[in-house]
């Protein structure tokens, strides 16, 4: 591959953001080089596991004890198994160092994470946007729900996002394909939620699933979920939505992009000005050999807590403490969503019914509390995901021999889990910055995280069992169990802050439009810009605001403005 | 040489180039596999394969345990994926049963009656149930575990299909239908 060093436009990071970065920069004409620290992955052709019967994986899925006594870090991630773990990093190649518990969760590769999240897909209300300035945890972003919806419009259509428009405040409406059905447990806890209480609403997934492709979705080559559910292996179908399914082969249709793996950005690098970046200092993974790329607008979407280390290690004399940090704030005010409590019970009935399928959504109880007015004895809101399972076996006397195994080969009762994500509140003390000493192996600083819970947390902790064991009691479950499992921030994989979004440049990092205060010519367009949570998942909201941005560059160059 | 046929079949299915080269696999590449210290020896294996096949055996609906090759899927389970406490349980609780086996009915395990040897098993799970470390439960996890993870339990006992198509939520429970894998 013959690359030249000089492009209109440098992605650095290859996951949800970066992907649609490189999409929209490359669709307007803009030559556009994606550097990713980890190898290539190709859609279909790099799953290797993809078509795997369970019982063709060597432990029948099972992680060997090697493997989790080498790995406890990484081999707890959601989706982490043994027909997934190769596209998780493993411990002992990227070290960090946790001032606090901290579970930092990384898929190096082309594609990152968007390989192996979650692919929840739910809006941002109005209300997020304004909750931390209105119930004074935190400050206002400097856009406001209008400002994103177009994006989010632009986003769902694209990538494709099953739901119903359920016609909530709590979490808005978007452009959805056919949602996935209830199962009769479900329509259950629905129906029993609503005769019972007027803020507690349970809705299908909305989940960036292909149940019925558009032609756009056929444009890409995607085709219709197969109810498999084995998302996190790659989807040969392509499905569910990936950098590598989707946004990057649509780039690179157009003859604009040009994606270099194995490439660890060291720092971005600023022309003598001070105040414009001229491009990017990459050490190769492999070779160690270092190039410098230059480019006239450089996107980060190295992942949140990366692009925090990239910019903390950009230290051209102009900013000996990062790029763009002036005043300090640059990793700070770190949040992340809080999944420690869940719950579940046991529900009778519905014996003669069943599924077909392996449904890879999941429903969602919209948020309910701190909506517009502040109720509570804590801040922010959560978001519960909820469903219905049938468990397998029968209760049987016999506990050998041929009546045993029958009764093991019976669905069993059902039952309804529920479990939390919580809005965490932004705080200055949270916060990642380089080691003095440590270095990696490329002679980059280890990140150090500082992030902890709080006082609200605990609260807002307290307040989800209560209500998820008074809900599923009214459900009709039995057996009804709370627990906290006490899990590390970065579990969720939901960081987010470092470099937040704010309209005062002496209080953030980034301005409307997702540009550094100091340095327009470089957008922060992943995790790292979040001001606040909110209780939604986050991606699509990243890939809107890198759309959004994205747009606002092209725009701009054109009118010599960068 | 059942065990090593079982295992080379496993091998073959995955296909190995990928596999051996992530690293994440490296611990079972096929040639260095065959060589590496087993948790139960052949004989072990045989036994465990018994077992399994007395709890979960051949009915009318589906083929057992012996059928579905547990003898070699738990071996490989228990060896990769169990502790040493947990190996050396089992290996115990194999030597214990032998014993009463003997003890019993004058006659090795493999060689009872169907009648004898859920005999005897009922006799260890009521012994087994007021002790938590006892070898009998961890026996009985690995033998569903190995059973209803192989292609025989999935298919035979269970239901599993690959690609589904579509998702549907709610629909009547055939009379005997089996529960999905």
């Amino acid at each position: 591959m013959t690359m030249s060093s000089t492009y209109d436009a440098i992605v650095v990071g290859s996951g949800i953001s970066g992907g649609w970065a490189a999409k929209e920069l490359c669709e307007k004409g803009l030559k556009t080089l994606v550097l990713e620290r980890g190898r290539s992955v190709e859609h279909i052709k790099d799953y290797p596991t993809a078509n795997l019967m369970p019982w063709q994986l060597p432990h029948r899925g099972a992680m060997p004890k090697k493997v989790l006594e080498e790995n406890p870090l990484i081999s707890k991630a959601a989706g982490y198994g043994e027909d997934t773990a190769h596209f998780f990093v493993k411990d002992a190649d990227h070290p960090y160092v946790q001032e606090k518990p901290f579970d930092w969760i990384r898929g190096y590769q082309v594609g990152g994470k968007s390989l192996i999240w979650g692919r929840a897909c739910q809006r941002w209300s109005r209300h997020e946007f304004t909750a931390p300035e209105r119930h004074g945890y935190g400050m206002s972003w400097p856009i406001g729900y209008d400002d994103v919806a177009p994006w989010y419009s632009h986003v769902e259509r694209f990538i494709g996002v099953c739901g119903n428009a359920d016609g909530l405040e709590a979490m808005p409406d978007g452009e959805f394909l056919p949602p996935f059905d209830f199962n009769c447990a479900e329509r259950h806890l629905r129906n029993r939620l609503r005769a019972h209480y007027r803020d507690r609403h349970v809705v299908q997934g909305r989940w960036a699933h292909l149940s019925q492709p558009k032609q756009i979705h056929l444009d890409q080559g995607r085709g219709t979920c197969q109810a498999r559910n084995l998302c996190m292996r790659g989807c040969p179908y392509g499905g569910y939505f990936s950098s590598n399914s989707s946004t990057l082969p649509w780039a690179l249709r157009t003859g604009n992009l040009t994606i270099r793996p194995d490439s660890v950005v060291h720092s971005v690098l600023l022309d003598p000005s001070g105040a414009r970046a001229k491009g990017v200092l990459v050490i190769d993974a492999k070779t160690h050999a270092v190039h410098e790329y230059r480019a006239r607008v450089v996107f980060m979407n190295a992942s949140a807590l990366n692009t925090n280390l990239i910019l903390l290690n950009s230290t051209p004399s102009r900013f000996p403490h990062g790029l763009g940090n002036d005043h300090g704030l640059l990793g700070r005010y770190v949040c992340f969503h809080d999944y420690r409590a869940s719950a579940n019970g046991t529900l009778d009935g519905f014996e003669d019914q069943y599924f077909y399928g392996r449904n890879p959504t999941e429903c969602i109880l919209v948020n309910f509390r701190n909506v517009g007015e502040r109720t509570m004895d804590f801040v922010g809101g959560y978001t519960t995901f909820t469903g219905g399972y049938r468990t397998r076996g029968i209760a049987s006397a016999e506990r050998v021999g041929s009546a045993y195994k029958d009764a093991q080969t019976k669905p069993g009762p059902w039952g309804l889990y529920m479990y939390m994500q919580g809005e965490t509140i932004p705080k200055v003390e949270n916060h990642v910055r380089l080691h003095d000493t440590r270095r990696d192996e490329w002679g980059i600083p280890l990140l150090v995280t500082s992030v902890g819970y709080d006082d609200n947390d605990e609260r807002m902790i307290r307040d989800w069992r209560a209500q998820a064991k008074e809900m599923l009691e009214v459900a009709g479950c039995r057996e009804v169990e709370t627990r906290d499992n006490g899990q590390a921030p970065g579990l969720d994989i939901h960081e987010m802050g470092g470099c937040r979004m704010g309209r005062d440049a002496t209080m953030s990092m980034l301005n409307e439009w997702n540009q550094l205060h100091a340095v327009p010519n470089v957008f922060v367009t992943d995790g790292a810009c979040m001001t606040s949570t909110g209780n939604q998942s986050p991606s699509i909201l990243y890939m809107a605001l890198t759309a959004r941005a994205a747009n606002h560059a092209v725009e701009e160059l054109k009118r010599r403005n960068l | 040489m059942k065990r090593r046929d079982a295992l080379k079949s496993t091998t073959l299915l995955i296909g190995g180039t990928f596999l051996a080269s992530t690293g994440i696999f490296a611990a079972c590449r096929p040639g260095e596999r065959q060589e590496r210290r087993q948790a139960l020896s052949v004989d072990d294996e045989n036994l465990i394969e018994e077992i399994a096949d007395t709890l979960l055996p051949t009915t009318t609906s589906s083929p057992g345990a012996r059928a579905a090759g547990a003898g070699a899927a738990i071996n490989l389970l228990l060896t990769d994926c169990y502790d040493r406490e947990a190996q050396g349980r089992a290996v115990h609780g194999l030597a214990e049963l032998r014993e009463r086996s003997e003890a019993r009915f004058g006659r090795p395990f493999a060689s009872l009656g169907v009648a004898q040897r859920e005999q005897l098993l009922r006799e260890i799970d009521a012994e087994s149930r007021e002790r938590p470390d006892h070898w009998f439960p961890l026996v009985r996890q690995l033998s569903l575990r190995a059973y209803f993870s192989s292609e025989v339990g999935m298919t035979k006992a269970l239901r599993y299909v690959l690609v589904p198509g579509r998702w549907t939520g709610c629909v009547p429970l055939a009379p005997g239908q089996p529960a999905w894998a």
